[in-house]
């Protein structure tokens, strides 16, 4: 039971971080291949604020978001104006650099000894676990809130702009750099925020959960599910972690030593899925979505249609 | 309305395409920029909405609300500034509906903040209504779709412009892809906003029937360099003019 | 003084198998314009050829070397042919071609988990003998490393700047209908080039393996390295790709020397970063 609700707190961040991809990528058209640095660089800053600092985990959680999203303001003031492909680079190099600060910085992350224990917060209650999960299920749900408000938004429409022709999109006024570098701020500064409600969960860091391998399931899960749908995400993130780390996992009867091959078998895997829907299926299974809002706009037209 | 560049020159590795010493657009109404094949129209449009650098040279947009140097702008902000120019490439959002388009030229920015996210309509009412009234005049095939032919997708980008009521519109090549019943709904629409006093209006156009029909005062650019400019008859009747361009 | 001497020394030792795999790499992103980060693999690859050669069947280290690079420049036509072409036939876009590539990369590289284990492996060098150079130490693995790879870097430049290959391949990445309106076969001149720059990367895995362990990760961890010297090189310029390795190199051996390895790695990241952010052009 502690395990399973273990696994499920994990499939909701994740969930988290493939919606929040879908904001970057889906809409706005940022390629951000870093996404285990924000949310490592998230999950590492919480664990040395609570356990070396002996600050209470929520308050570590928020400065370390705070911090996050604004380093993701400095690097997107940097590399957003450049290509996808530029972009895409920046990202992988800066969740690098995160990578390589976590295990030479060890004065600070206590390198790969690992830092902890992290705990819950309320952990002397008896459901400090299951509250917990329930609070990150509340956390992602906000998150799911607030894409799709944002997707029929005004500001939405601005992303959907940019994403299609920011060149277009600037000679009307829209000042794209700007909206750029406030979304993928804040967005960034989510992933940290999920990063730092992972602590918690994981007790212990250690620079081997920072692995390229959680930036590539985001990555999986969004391009399977559909990047511009605005559910993709759960179904990527159901037909990947929810398959392979919950479902056989947890109930596939497997002796032990068989974990590696199976890890190995899933990233191969999950490889040859994301191969498979960019050549066959880019929108992915859900497709790209609806355009706009049309069931609200066709009504008031009809109104002046009739009022005329 | 005054746009005016000074001293405004563009070379590229060394060939000069524009070479202005001094011109001034926008007190004449709807004006019109004729002139031969690579004259260098196009560049001086994207001179004048700094889509492009200059090699040297100042722009300059005077309106109620003062004198803007252009050379310090971005895009967006020439934009804001009342000063937008329609595409003579089809350009446009096809994520976004043809409704969508419009309404997201016609929304100012201010209004387009993080804010907007929790807002209960989309549109204002005065938004929804100015798409309407377009989309009224002019009809396209699905306008919850996107645009679906190209002469759909330039009226479109025309309309982006017109929706967003800029108070100085450059037009690039407006009748080229575009049926001519449709140019003249659009001419005449353009035309009315002129005579009210909303906009003023440059033009670039091979079309010069069209020229001689809609415009108030034509500029002629040869070879980087305004030779003439003045009404529509000074113009015609100009020997440099006929020996330039017109073959005579 | 004494410090520089050693970071250019050490520098140029080290920057050897990058030079053969930032020239390989940026074969392909001239020709076809895309990040391929599946090149990672043929970096490994051709470590784990030279294994099977060297280890399992027992060759001499230097006779290994040529089939670990054919079998290398095999996987990347292979991989071409079966992935990328198809792709980019249907119209995949920059972006989603390196997002495709990373997608080929992880497939590739645990594929290759399954077949031979996660454990590190080790080539068997020939004799080692520490020689003095200029008053350096040096291995003559070393040295022999660093003249092999001085003489494939040569040819390849010699291909690609002075054969009717190379200029077949700058006509097709220049303009793509011209090329094939003078007759030239892309398809031909295509799978030529994914061969040359497999095997080139092939090569550098073999060197970077001998120096230390054979790994699944060792092309993943230097690819970014690879991309970002191509960057710097310039698109296409291959003598660039050397400068900038050795220059990489050099920096590298010096931050190492005066701090700590893992900081050479993320000072060079961190200048990837800045340099992404200034540089303008095909990658702006």
């Amino acid at each position: 039971m502690e395990y399973f609700i273990y696994s499920l707190s994990l499939l909701v961040i994740y969930v988290g971080l493939a919606q929040l991809m879908h904001v970057q990528f889906g809409l706005l058209g940022i390629p951000n291949f870093g996404v285990v640095g924000f949310w490592g660089a998230g999950m590492y800053l919480t664990g040395v604020f609570n356990v070396s600092l002996n600050m209470p985990i929520l308050l570590s959680i928020l400065a370390a978001t705070a911090i996050v999203s604004l380093v993701a303001w400095a690097l997107g003031r940097m590399i957003l104006d450049r290509s996808g492909q530029a972009i895409l680079c920046a990202t992988l190099a800066f969740s690098s650099i995160i990578g390589v600060l976590v295990i030479s910085e060890k004065w600070l992350t206590n390198g790969v000894r690992g830092l902890g224990t992290i705990r819950y917060p309320f952990a002397s209650s008896d459901f400090a676990e299951l509250g917990f999960a329930i609070f990150i299920l509340s956390v992602v749900i906000a998150i799911f809130y607030v894409s799709i408000r944002l997707r029929d938004s005004r500001l939405g429409r601005v992303l959907l702009s940019i994403r299609d022709n920011e060149e277009l999109a600037a000679s009307l006024g829209k000042d794209t750099s700007g909206t750029k570098r406030l979304i993928f701020a804040l967005t960034c500064g989510v992933m940290a925020f999920l990063g730092g409600l992972s602590a918690p969960l994981k007790q212990f860091l250690v620079p081997y959960l920072l692995s390229p391998t959680v930036t590539f399931t985001v990555w999986i899960a969004l391009v399977l599910g559909g990047k511009g749908h605005s559910f993709g995400s759960i179904v990527g993130v159901v037909l990947t972690v929810g398959m392979f780390d919950i479902l056989i996992e947890t109930y596939l009867p497997l002796p032990p030593e068989y974990a590696a091959t199976i890890q190995n078998l899933k990233l191969f895997f999950y490889g040859f899925l994301l191969v498979a829907v960019i050549m066959f299926r880019p929108a992915g299974f859900l497709g790209a979505g609806r355009m706009g809002a049309k069931p609200k706009h066709a009504t008031s037209t009809t109104k002046q249609e009739a009022a005329s | 309305m005054r746009l005016t560049a000074t001293s405004l020159s563009k070379a590229y590795h060394g060939h000069v395409v524009v070479d202005i010493p001094n011109v001034s657009f926008g007190t004449h109404g709807l004006e019109g920029l004729i002139g031969p094949n690579g004259a260098g129209k196009s560049t001086l449009m994207g001179l004048l909405t700094r889509r492009i650098a200059p090699t040297s040279g100042e722009i300059a947009l005077e309106n109620e609300a003062g004198t803007h140097e252009l050379n310090a702008l971005q895009s967006h902000d020439v934009a804001r500034i009342g000063l937008i120019k329609t595409n003579q490439r089809i350009q446009g959002f096809d994520g976004l509906s043809i409704r969508d388009n419009l309404a997201l030229s016609a929304t100012s920015s201010d209004r387009e903040g993080l804010s907007s996210i929790f807002d209960r309509t989309r549109d204002a009412e005065d938004i929804e209504a100015r798409v309407a009234a377009l989309l009224e005049q002019f009809s396209f095939a699905d306008p919850d779709g996107s645009a679906k032919s190209g002469g759909e997708k330039k009226l479109l980008d025309i309309l982006r412009c017109l929706v967003a009521q800029p108070t100085m519109l450059l037009m690039d090549e407006p009748t080229a892809g575009l049926p001519d019943d449709i140019t003249q709904s659009v001419m005449e629409l353009v035309r009315k906003k002129v005579d009210a006093g909303e906009m003023s209006v440059v033009i670039v156009e091979h079309d010069l029937p069209m020229i001689w029909k809609y415009c108030d005062y034509v500029h002629f650019l040869s070879e980087g360099q305004m030779l003439f400019e003045g009404t529509p008859d000074d113009v015609r009747e100009n020997r440099v003019v006929a020996e330039k361009y017109m073959g005579v | 003084m004494q410090i520089a001497f050693d970071s250019v020394f050490i520098g140029l030792l080290e920057a050897s198998p990058l030079i053969l795999a930032a020239m390989g790499f940026t074969l392909i992103y001239y020709l076809n314009g895309f990040i391929n980060i599946a090149y990672a693999e043929s970096i490994t690859m051709g470590a784990y050829a030279a294994i099977l050669f060297n280890v399992v069947i027992g060759m001499n280290f230097y006779m290994a070397i040529i089939p670990a690079a054919l079998a290398s420049g095999t996987m990347s036509v292979a991989v071409y042919l079966l992935i990328f072409k198809p792709a980019m036939d249907r119209g995949v876009q920059p972006t989603e071609m390196i997002i495709l590539s990373v997608g080929v990369s992880f497939m590739l590289r645990h594929a290759l988990v399954l077949l031979v284990g996660a454990d590190n492996r080790y080539l068997v060098e020939p004799e080692i003998k520490y020689l003095s150079f200029l008053g350096q130490g040096a291995t003559n693995l070393q040295l022999t490393a660093l003249v092999l790879v001085a003489l494939i870097a040569l040819a390849l430049s010699w291909m690609i700047y002075r054969t009717s290959l190379g200029e077949r391949m700058r006509g097709l990445a220049n303009n793509p209908e011209l090329a094939a309106a003078s007759g030239i076969n892309p398809h031909r001149t295509s799978v030529a080039i994914w061969f040359i720059a497999g095997s080139a990367g092939g090569l550098s895995g073999v060197f970077t393996g001998v120096f230390s362990a054979v790994t699944p990760m060792m092309g993943w961890n230097t690819i970014l390295i690879v991309i970002m010297v191509t960057i710097i090189a310039g698109i296409g310029s291959v003598r660039g790709a050397v400068l900038a390795s050795i220059a990489a190199g050099v920096l590298t051996a010096f931050i190492t020397l005066v701090t700590k390895p893992l900081y050479a790695e993320a000072v060079l990241l961190i200048l990837f970063i800045g340099i992404l952010s200034f540089r303008k052009g095909r990658m702006a």
